[in-house]
């Protein structure tokens, strides 16, 4: 078997029937900067802007070390900043200027 | 504590920065994405609003009572199982995204155990949100592999001579575990077997029975 085999037959997110530990029975109350991503995909989906497959597959294509790291909701929200970018509706410059200026509202 | 679903052994939480009116890195991205969408007139300012009361209207006690009438009502309980979604839009319940809901009658025979191996897709609608475990690498690698020892992790116990059945939600299809109505339960009301009903017992890792009552 070529070594790279397994990396074309199984991305990041595929992760059944993989060996894993046991099930931690975790539950948390989401944040409400989580519960305000979770609503935008709601609305990203109502107006066909984003679907849930796009959804998944943007998640799935930030690839293993970000997916590693990076929390539920923090993997959402950078795929749909992605996805709306390769959809042209935003762009990164935008996403800079704004993301500055909502920092600088807090900064004060 | 909270775990996300991936390989590595770290606490991936909610990193205090001592200044908590300071937002993260990622709830600024949150926020300007909303921002900027709004502004586009891309969505509604009060879209996201009115889809987080959506979001905390859906809790498992509206799943539960499909199930406690599913059982006391033959008829309804055909319609659930030919179209899950009709059934409960039939029942009151709105759906607000795309999806089919397939709902899987367990029995004397069959256990149905309800996972998304891929990411999180849970029938929102019916029962709300999914539980961090749902949506974490454990649940998701094992349930479709050794369904029977993540069973026992939950403390279930499915004899040998009973089938389990484990459906891989997607995107569009989601399930709801229809569980078996526990005996000793003839003289109950529909709301006192709605009581009994909980989240886990419609994902399929527990069963229905009288110590799962809690006050409705």
């Amino acid at each position: 078997m070529n070594p790279t085999e397994n990396l074309v037959k199984r991305l990041p997110t595929d992760m059944g029937g993989l060996p894993a530990g046991r099930v931690q029975q975790t539950e948390h109350e989401l944040l409400p900067w989580e519960k305000r991503c979770h609503a935008l995909a709601d609305v990203l989906d109502y107006h066909k802007i984003i679907n849930t497959e796009e959804k998944r597959r943007g998640v799935e294509q930030l690839g293993g070390d970000m997916v590693g790291a990076l929390t539920y909701y923090e993997r959402w929200i950078v795929a749909f900043a992605l996805i709306l970018f390769q959809k042209a509706l935003l762009t990164p410059g935008e996403l800079a200027k704004k993301m500055d200026e909502v920092g600088a509202r807090h900064a004060r | 504590m909270i775990i996300s679903d991936h390989h590595h052994d770290h606490d991936p939480g909610h990193p205090k920065t001592g200044d908590e009116s300071m937002p993260g890195y990622y709830e600024i991205m949150e926020t300007a994405v909303r921002e900027l969408l709004v502004e586009k007139k891309l969505i509604g300012p009060g879209e996201i609003r009115r889809q987080i009361e959506v979001l905390d209207s859906r809790t498992p006690a509206l799943g539960a009572k499909v199930v406690a009438r599913a059982w006391v009502d033959p008829e309804f309980k055909a319609r659930l199982l030919a179209n899950g979604r009709a059934a409960c839009e039939e029942f009151g319940i709105s759906f607000y995204d795309d999806t089919q809901l397939i709902a899987l009658e367990n029995t004397d025979q069959v256990h149905n155990l309800i996972v998304c191996t891929l990411c999180s897709c849970y029938p929102r609608p019916v029962l709300g949100l999914p539980p961090d475990w749902y949506k974490a690498k454990p649940y998701r690698a094992r349930a479709v592999k050794e369904p029977r020892v993540v069973l026992a992790e939950f403390g279930t116990d499915i004899p040998e001579n009973v089938e389990i059945r484990v459906s891989d939600s997607t995107a569009m299809v989601r399930y709801l575990v229809l569980p078996q109505r526990p005996a000793g339960t003839d003289n109950f009301t529909e709301e006192q077997l709605a009581a009994l009903v909980t989240r886990d017992a419609m994902i399929g890792v527990i069963k229905v029975n009288l110590d799962n009552r809690h006050t409705p």
